[in-house]
């Protein structure tokens, strides 16, 4: 944690820095492309100038009688009583506004005047283009006049010049906005902030109060700490060039209507981002993302989880904690990976959980630590066959072992029963005999348990990238072969390896622009080798727990994968794909026999290759643009077994997610 | 005969003074209106005559309508170059007149003086400098299919989504779809001229795309250009979560218990943990 603090307070210290001195701006477009989302229709107009130096950015303070926002070209128009107050030190009233927040330009039309430090100048129009700081002005005094202001000089105009064909041009708008206010802070290529706004659904106002659209080109801003949800609708509260704020209303099938907040602190070179989620539920996870980018070659970043059950804001009565922390080296042909991970899976102490007594929870802080070395992918010469290598090295360290921490023992017997041991260790950590001293009747105690495992893993990929299998007249008869091969050996320090081979084959066929089939094949074999002993078989044969296939069991498994996959867009607001698979895998899958994997919180399964997977599955998904900036995407997958267990089969819920686009 | 003579010669002087004195007329979306002058978007003022006749552009008749700012106007210059009639609609009119024609009526107080800035784009470039590109847009629909090469360790069933600074960079903005082994592919509809950056990612935080050296990538930008369809081909080397070796990162909300690094988590509780040898009883092996 200390770390973690220390790399915040380094955050701050940094974005203090750069809230005292404005950043600089991104590189103002060109000409050539219109950096708009939907360009000028005026496609003869006049070239405007070429940009120079990056201008800095400009806060343009906005009020009218209304002000409509139009998200899908990031266009402001405003009308009545327009006030338009910059950064650059000027003041401009008139009867009409409008801005491009992409080409980063504005303009004030109708008895406009003009002030600043020197004066007051009236006219029937002004156009302030940002990025290349020029103003456009069309002055009335004693008849009209032109006049260009150059890099911010009021005082000196340039009188006479011609002018863009289109400085003075209204775009063409006949959809209903967005967003309606009567106010608006402009942060120049990054944000709008508006007040008194309003969004419509359906026709209907939704007041929103201030509500921020986000279009920095920040890639930052893309971080976000949230776990998925069927729907999200966002309101983005407060922010600026370097912050957001957002209230999230979600719906998941797990926690189903809640509300969360997430916080952003961007910069250049680093981010800060905060959540709580639900907000509005006993069980909170709270989340911190941390990065900073130090010189050209090193990234460090973290992220911390804090789980707490806890009504509101009262005591809680349970809490952990997870941290990961990741730094990056860059070398010239490779990188340097090193990467950590420290749990505490009860913070609140002894005595924190439930009854009987006070030895809740376990109060051990199990940490993992690896450093990696990773190659670029390099090109085999006289070969279409890419190759990438890794080795690493690392430990984890855990006293307990998994599925102690969750259960809280020995905390969690039923009330007032009689108390007994912690279940057995699980899986590798209880490498060992059965211990001479068994505390327990009911389960097996292995001796001794090895806290400590280090490890080194060494690996490589091959690959080819797309393979011509024919050369036809008719691209859209041309099949294309894919293949892929990893190895990966992991030695641990108990006399034991795990090795795995991941075989990849994919021929696929575009039937046409909006039609594209592959047939797929996988072979993963994971290898649990022990040096001395191993796996044992399974007790009771013949029994639903240890079924004939199974006995043969010895820590090596095979998983072959047959995939189909179809994939048809006919319109880019419609995409229909179908996957169906069938598994050839041993140990021969069982129903009941294995466990399945979690879910997560919109019910899709967090492992997508276990054992035990039925052999037949199918999934498929339809996603539908159902508004302009939302996308409705719905999925569903069905598995069941073949013989003898054909009778079983199960079909999970849909799986529903708004996405905005 | 004279007498004719001297009815056809008023008649060509009537052709004559008429043709002189016909009215110009010019339709465009006006820019202001004050301090008796009409301006339209060109920039252009124009002396407004003090009994203009204001009326509705589709009926001709009366109008409620004012002379504002967005205002379609169609507007009528007498010889000297001053507007004597405006006919006024909310909607577009359809193109009528050319303001090249009318530009001499403008009033301005300085002449005009050219634009070194616009100069620019027409000058041919020096030695050593590049042509200024001077590309415009017409906006149209454009197709743009984006085929995106995966690492070979990306997991089969994961979803691969470009996030872009057009969707408040979403991480789930765009979703696409498989077509083999290692690649997605999604189509979408974009205007000529539109610019925007874009990356790509499994959908959260953690699984943002990474460069080739492991750091954080800066965003891919794109102009699409005029063309029916486009195709833009990317390769992703590395996933922020995944890379090979690495230790995988759960998604928020799951917590984690990596600390037991057995490959198999799922097996049956009949099957006892590994042991360094067969417990008594049983032969080697067994």
């Amino acid at each position: 944690m200390s770390v973690t603090l220390a790399a915040f307070m380094l955050f701050l210290a940094r974005a203090a820095a750069h809230a005292a001195t404005p950043g600089p701006s991104p590189t103002p477009t060109s000409v050539a492309p219109q950096a708009s989302a939907a360009p000028t229709p005026q496609s003869t107009a006049a070239p405007t100038p070429q940009s120079t130096a990056p201008p800095p950015r400009t806060l343009v303070y906005l009020s009218a009688k209304n002000i409509d926002f139009y998200y899908n070209r990031f266009l402001i128009e405003a009308d009545g009583n327009v006030t338009v107050r910059t950064s650059d030190g000027f003041t401009v009233t008139g009867d009409a506004f409008s801005m491009d927040l992409k080409l980063n330009r504005f303009m004030v039309a109708g008895n406009v005047t003009l002030h600043d430090s020197t004066g007051t100048v009236s006219g029937a129009a002004i156009s302030d283009f940002l990025d290349f700081r020029r103003i456009y002005f069309v002055p009335v005094t004693s008849a009209p006049d032109r006049w260009t202001f150059l890099d911010g000089d009021l005082a000196h105009p340039a009188k006479g010049r011609v002018m863009p064909g289109d400085a003075f041009y209204f775009p063409l708008v006949s959809e209903h906005p967005s967003i309606t206010g009567t106010g608006a802070v402009i942060g120049t290529n990054t944000y709008v902030r508006f007040t008194n706004a309003r969004t419509y659904f359906l026709n209907a106002g939704v007041p929103l109060g201030s509500y921020v659209v986000n279009f920095s080109p920040n890639q930052f801003f893309a971080q976000n700490t949230l776990s998925g949800a069927t729907v999200d609708l966002t309101w983005n509260v407060a922010g600026n060039t370097n912050s957001l704020s957002a209230v999230h209303l979600r719906y998941d099938p797990t926690y189903h209507t809640y509300l969360s907040f997430e916080q952003h602190f961007v910069g250049d070179h680093e981010y800060a981002i905060f959540s709580v989620n639900p907000t509005t539920r006993a069980e909170k996870w709270w989340n911190l993302a941390l990065y900073e980018k130090l010189g050209s070659r090193f990234q460090i970043s973290s992220f911390t989880q804090y789980y707490s059950q806890q009504n509101f804001l009262q005591a809680p009565r349970a809490a952990q904690q997870t941290t990961f922390l990741n730094a990056t080296y860059a070398l010239p042909h490779s990188y340097l990976t090193a990467t950590s991970q420290l749990t505490n899976y009860n913070t609140l102490g002894p005595g924190s959980l439930e009854v009987p007594d006070a030895l809740g929870g376990s109060l051990n802080h199990p940490s993992q630590a690896q450093i990696t070395a990773t190659s670029f992918a390099n090109k085999i010469p006289g070969l279409p066959i890419f190759e990438q290598i890794y080795e690493g090295y690392g430990f984890n360290h855990d006293s307990v072992g998994a599925g102690q921490y969750l259960n809280g023992f020995p905390g969690f017997w039923p009330e007032g029963g009689r108390t007994f041991a912690p279940i057995p260790v699980p899986g590798l950590q209880a490498y060992g005999a059965p211990c001479q001293v068994q505390p327990s009747k009911v389960f097996t105690y292995y001796c001794p348990v090895y806290t400590t495992i280090w490890n080194t893993v060494f690996g490589f990929n091959l690959y080819t990238q797309s393979l011509k299998l024919n050369h036809p007249e008719n691209p859209y008869q041309t099949y294309y072969f894919n293949a892929s091969y990893n190895k990966q050996y992991q030695w641990n320090s108990l006399p034991h390896w795990i090795n795995s081979d991941n075989v990849n084959f994919s021929i696929n066929r575009a039937f046409s622009r909006s039609l594209n089939v592959y047939v797929a094949y996988q072979i993963l074999n994971v290898g649990d080798h022990y040096i001395h002993g191993g796996y044992l078989p399974c007790a009771n044969v013949g029994t639903p727990l240890c079924p004939l296939s199974f006995t043969s069991f010895r820590g090596v498994s095979t998983q072959r994968t047959t995939s189909l996959g179809i994939n048809e867009a006919p319109h880019p607001e419609f995409n229909f794909s179908l996957l169906v698979r069938h598994h050839d895998d041993f140990p021969i899958p069982v129903p009941g026999l294995f466990g399945l994997p979690p879910n997560n919180i919109i019910g899709q399964p967090l492992y997508t290759s276990y054992l035990g997977q039925a052999p037949y599955d199918a999934t498929g998904e339809v996603r539908v643009k159902i508004l302009s900036h939302a996308l409705l995407d719905v999925s569903r997958t069905f598995y069941w077994y073949g013989n003898p267990y054909r009778t079983t089969f199960w079909q999970p819920s849909f799986v529903v997610q708004v996405l905005p686009i | 005969m004279t007498q004719r003579i001297l009815c056809l010669a008023a008649l060509a002087l009537a052709i004559v003074l008429l043709a002189a004195g016909s009215p110009v007329v010019v339709s465009g979306q006006l820019l202001a209106y004050q301090d008796g002058f009409v301006f339209f978007t060109t920039g252009d003022g124009f002396h407004v005559a003090p009994n203009i006749a204001i009326r509705d552009a589709k009926t001709g008749g009366p109008t409620t309508i004012k002379p504002a700012p967005r205002i379609w106007a169609r507007a009528t210059f007498d010889p000297s170059g001053t507007v004597t009639e405006l006919d006024l609609s909310h909607s577009p009119l359809p193109p009528q007149g050319n303001f090249a024609d009318v530009a001499h009526f403008a009033v301005a107080l300085s002449s005009p003086v050219p634009n070194p800035d616009l100069l620019k784009n027409i000058q041919t470039p020096g030695p050593g400098e590049s042509a200024v590109a001077s590309q415009t847009f017409s906006g149209r629909p454009v197709l743009v299919t984006f085929i995106v090469q995966v690492p070979p360790y990306t997991p089969f069933t994961s979803s691969i989504y470009i996030t872009t600074d057009q969707s408040g960079w979403n991480a789930q903005a765009i979703p696409m779809d498989r077509v083999d082994a290692l690649h997605y592919q999604i189509t979408r509809r974009f205007n000529s001229g539109t610019i925007f950056r874009y990356l790509y990612d499994r959908g959260s935080l953690q699984s943002q795309e990474v460069a080739q050296n492991g750091l954080t990538r800066p965003p891919r930008s794109f102009v699409v250009a005029d063309a029916d369809v486009l195709t833009r081909r990317d390769t992703v080397y590395a996933w922020q979560d995944s890379g090979p070796g690495s230790v995988n990162q759960p998604q928020p909300q799951i917590m984690p218990t990596p600390y037991n690094p057995a490959p198999f988590p799922n097996l049956p509780i009949s099957v006892p943990p590994p042991q360094p040898q067969p417990p008594p009883g049983r032969p080697p092996g067994y």
